[in-house]
């Protein structure tokens, strides 16, 4: 019924993806050594230095093709890339949204202009996005958006407000989902997918404070933005069907359940070499749930990748993994969770977001992010909805 | 897809006409009785599936341990009342481990727990002596597969039950689950223990009862999700109902994961990298879904589920027997989580990621 025709039995990595992951993780260690990035959890951070050092390094972009900047490498590669990432908690918020939905949807979907515009600036690491779905009014309901996009000569006029969007004062563009059609009764036509540079006459950028006083998101205020008609992404009234297609292999990535890993590499640490019955069973569980997690994220990324005859970058169309990879977030995000509850009843210590003790910075940095892996990116009752929809079928 | 897959498939397929033709609700409820259904085995031996994995030198059918476990996870799914995964996953191959011929008929497997069976040489046979609880299918089996104990170390003996003293147990799922007394009982073969440890032994068992699991919760899904397609309250199918439906999801994830484990395990374990970490894995993560799947399925039912009439228990009961067998997911938790904290939190990232 799920993972059909997957052979888990046989899922291995290939020899130049653990290859690739020994450069990787010499790369880190080489960073954390000079000290380049202090390793945070919760929200990954924006550092454009180190981004420009991991696109030297050909790893971001690597599964498009050569001629867009890319490295036409497979899936796998680019799924032990990022969780070497994820495990060392490097800074990679620059490049995240470029890497894994803008260049794959610009691939898919983008005409040949934006593909050279685009693409190489992002693969270079010089060229950052963020992501305007949300707004006011439509979260998990993002067809309700209300921005609105009227043709004008060359182009479009924009108008509305994006909320939640991520690390928009630090990017050059976002891909906007906007109304180019009045509402005529089915809200699923009438949208599109447009590329504005944020800094574009009319726009406005107001920061939203985390809880704890940071500032990763924002709202974004569109005020008559004119966006040149060469960058419309896709079609016209397909934004829709575009924004849905593009999910299954973003849902099902590393990203969604190692958020918090480094925080439980530092409980084992903590706990030492012989601690008693209670902690090792919690450790136990915790392995068997990561081990699992990573065997499923792994069977989509090597289902979906095209392989070397078909065109890098973008997920095979054929194959509808959509529901396993909802499962492997919905998962994903409560194991991440389950991770900090062990670390924090196991060690039993105050959390200090200003601790010294790597740990306990860790603890306190999980503890106050906790909420928010199953709010974004599809809330757990939206993705839970949606697969029992795939389950069910039609019932009437 | 490569070769061995299209072989793989070939397989899964044929098992799964042959359990969906033979096995049955009336066959399933006789096997409480019976403690097995010998047609299915003889309909099993036909087809070979009794064999897979098992070297041909050694009588076998060939195949891989991942084609093996490719079949067991089918055989959960029909709860298949008969000694499959220890004929092949176990007895053969600890028959075949020891260079031994691996005969016809069911074979039940030794010790599962802790125990010790002890031989000694008496002239040209081997005299075999302990008591064994629980022992899987034994009292249906042609022979008794033990790891046993010499003075010059340890001897793989296979036994006629009829010349030991068995006490009939069972699980929950009245499957049969015996106590075997064997005084002096002079084996019908024996060879020294190369490959087959106790240790071995009780992961490929755990990982045996893993690949079951998956196959069980998949079927328990399967008749939950039906049922939600047809039972009609307030004038909806009660799958209409979000409450239902986020049960449903939920569900869903303990299948696939365990699913995911157990077959990854079995492929670890014929790659011979990190089983320990792999199997634990997959025992933990199928039982800890057999406790989540089992309960959601019942809830989904109502009341009807709970009956003997109804086809839903003859899963639930096996999910919370073969949780407990071979060890539940807090021992193997908890042997995990040691070899984990011993090796230490640099190693740990360098593990999850061999397999
Ligand atoms: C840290 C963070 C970063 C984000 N970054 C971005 C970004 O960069 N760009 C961007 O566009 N957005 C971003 N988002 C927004 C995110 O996508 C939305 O928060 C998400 O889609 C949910 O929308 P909402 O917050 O309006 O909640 P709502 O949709 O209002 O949901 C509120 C509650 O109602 C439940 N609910 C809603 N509908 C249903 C239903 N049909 N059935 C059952 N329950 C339902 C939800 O599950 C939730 O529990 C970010 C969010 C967070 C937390």
């Amino acid at each position: 019924m799920l993972f059909e025709n997957v052979d888990f039995s046989a899922l291995e990595l290939p020899a130049p993806a653990l290859k690739l992951r020994e450069e990787v993780r010499e790369f880190l260690k080489a960073e954390v050594a000079a000290g380049s990035f202090t390793p945070h959890l919760g929200h990954t951070e924006f550092d454009a230095e180190f981004t420009r050092k991991v696109a030297s390094r050909g790893w971001i972009g690597m599964t498009w093709p050569r001629r867009y900047g890319g490295q036409e490498r497979s899936y796998l590669e680019r799924f032990v890339v990022t969780e070497e990432m994820l495990a060392a908690a490097a800074p990679c918020a620059a490049h995240w949204f470029g890497d894994r939905q803008t260049g794959p949807s610009l691939l898919r979907y983008g005409s040949e202009q934006l593909k050279q515009k685009y693409l190489p600036a992002i693969a270079r690491g010089e060229c950052y996005f963020a992501l305007g779905m949300s707004e006011p009014n439509a979260g998990s309901d993002l067809a309700s958006v209300k921005t609105r996009a009227e043709r004008v000569a060359g182009g479009w006029r924009v108008t509305g407000q994006k909320v939640w969007t991520s690390w928009a004062h630090k990017a050059h563009a976002f891909f906007v989902l906007c109304r180019t059609a009045p509402d005529s009764g089915d809200r699923h036509e009438g949208l599109s997918q447009l590329i504005v540079e944020l800094d574009a006459p009319g726009i406005t950028v107001r920061p939203i404070r985390f809880l704890n006083g940071r500032h990763h998101f924002n709202e974004v205020f569109l005020d008559n933005v004119f966006v040149p008609e060469d960058r419309v992404v896709g079609e016209i009234g397909q934004g829709w069907k575009q924004v849905t297609s593009e999910l299954a292999l973003e849902r099902s990535g590393p990203e969604r359940y190692m958020t918090t890993f480094p925080l439980l590499v530092e409980l084992i640490r903590r706990l030492g070499k012989a601690p008693d019955a209670r902690a090792q069973e919690a450790v136990g569980r915790l392995t068997a749930r990561l081990w699992t997690l990573r065997r499923m994220s792994l069977a989509i990324a090597l289902t979906l990748d095209p392989g070397p005859d078909g065109e890098r970058g973008a997920a095979r169309a054929t194959v509808d993994l959509a529901t396993e990879a909802a499962l492997v977030k919905d998962m994903g995000t409560f194991f991440e969770r389950e991770i900090v509850d062990a670390a924090r009843l196991l060690a039993a210590v105050e959390p200090t977001p200003d601790a010294t003790d790597t740990f306990e910075r860790y603890l306190a940095e999980t503890i106050v992010s906790a909420p928010i892996a199953t709010i974004r990116g599809g809330t757990t009752q939206v993705l839970r909805t949606l697969i029992a929809r795939r389950l069910l079928g039609p019932l009437k | 897809m490569n070769a061995p897959d299209d072989v793989r498939s070939m397989l899964v397929e044929s098992a799964t006409r042959l359990l969906n033709d033979q096995v049955d609700q009336k066959m399933l409820d006789a096997a409480k009785d019976d403690g097995w259904s010998a047609r299915l085995w003889h309909a099993l031996e036909e087809a070979e599936l009794p064999r897979v994995g098992i070297p041909e030198e050694a009588g076998g059918a060939g195949g891989t341990l991942s084609d093996l476990a490719a079949v067991l996870r089918v055989a959960g799914r029909f709860a298949a009342p008969v000694p499959l995964a220890e004929t092949a996953m176990l007895s053969g191959w600890m028959l075949a481990s020891a260079g031994l011929p691996v005969p016809r008929g069911p074979l039940a497997a030794g010790p599962a727990g802790d125990e010790v069976v002890r031989t000694r040489r008496d002239g040209r046979r081997w005299l075999v002596s302990g008591t064994l609880a629980r022992v899987p299918w034994a009292r249906v089996a042609a022979r008794l597969v033990l790891l046993a104990q010499a003075d010059q170390g340890a001897v793989v003996v296979s036994v006629d039950p009829a010349r030991c003293a068995i006490r009939p147990g069972r699980n929950l799922a009245t499957e049969p689950r015996d106590g075997v007394l064997l005084d002096n009982v002079v084996a019908e073969a024996a060879a020294p223990a190369t490959n087959v440890t106790r240790s071995a032994l009780r992961l490929r068992g755990a990982l045996a009862r893993a690949l079951l699991t998956a196959g069980a919760l998949e079927r328990t899904l399967e008749l939950a999700v039906r049922y939600a397609q047809e039972r009609v309250q307030f004038g909806r199918r009660i799958g209409q109902f979000q409450a239902i439906q986020q049960e449903l999801a939920r569900f869903a994830g303990e299948v696939a994961a365990a699913v995911a484990a157990a077959l990854s395990a079995a492929g670890a374990m014929e790659r011979g990298s990190d089983v320990t970490l792999a199997v634990a894995s997959a025992k933990i993560r199928t039982a800890e879904a057999a406790r989540e799947g089992a309960l959601i399925a019942h809830q989904v039912h109502g009341a009807i589920g709970v009956t003997s009439e109804y086809l839903l228990h003859h899963s639930t009961l096996r999910l919370w027997a073969w949780r407990e067998e071979y060890g539940n997911e807090a021992e193997w938790a908890t042997t995990l989580g040691g070899i984990i904290q011993k090796r230490g939190a640099d190693a740990f990232w360098p593990a999850i990621t061999t397999t």
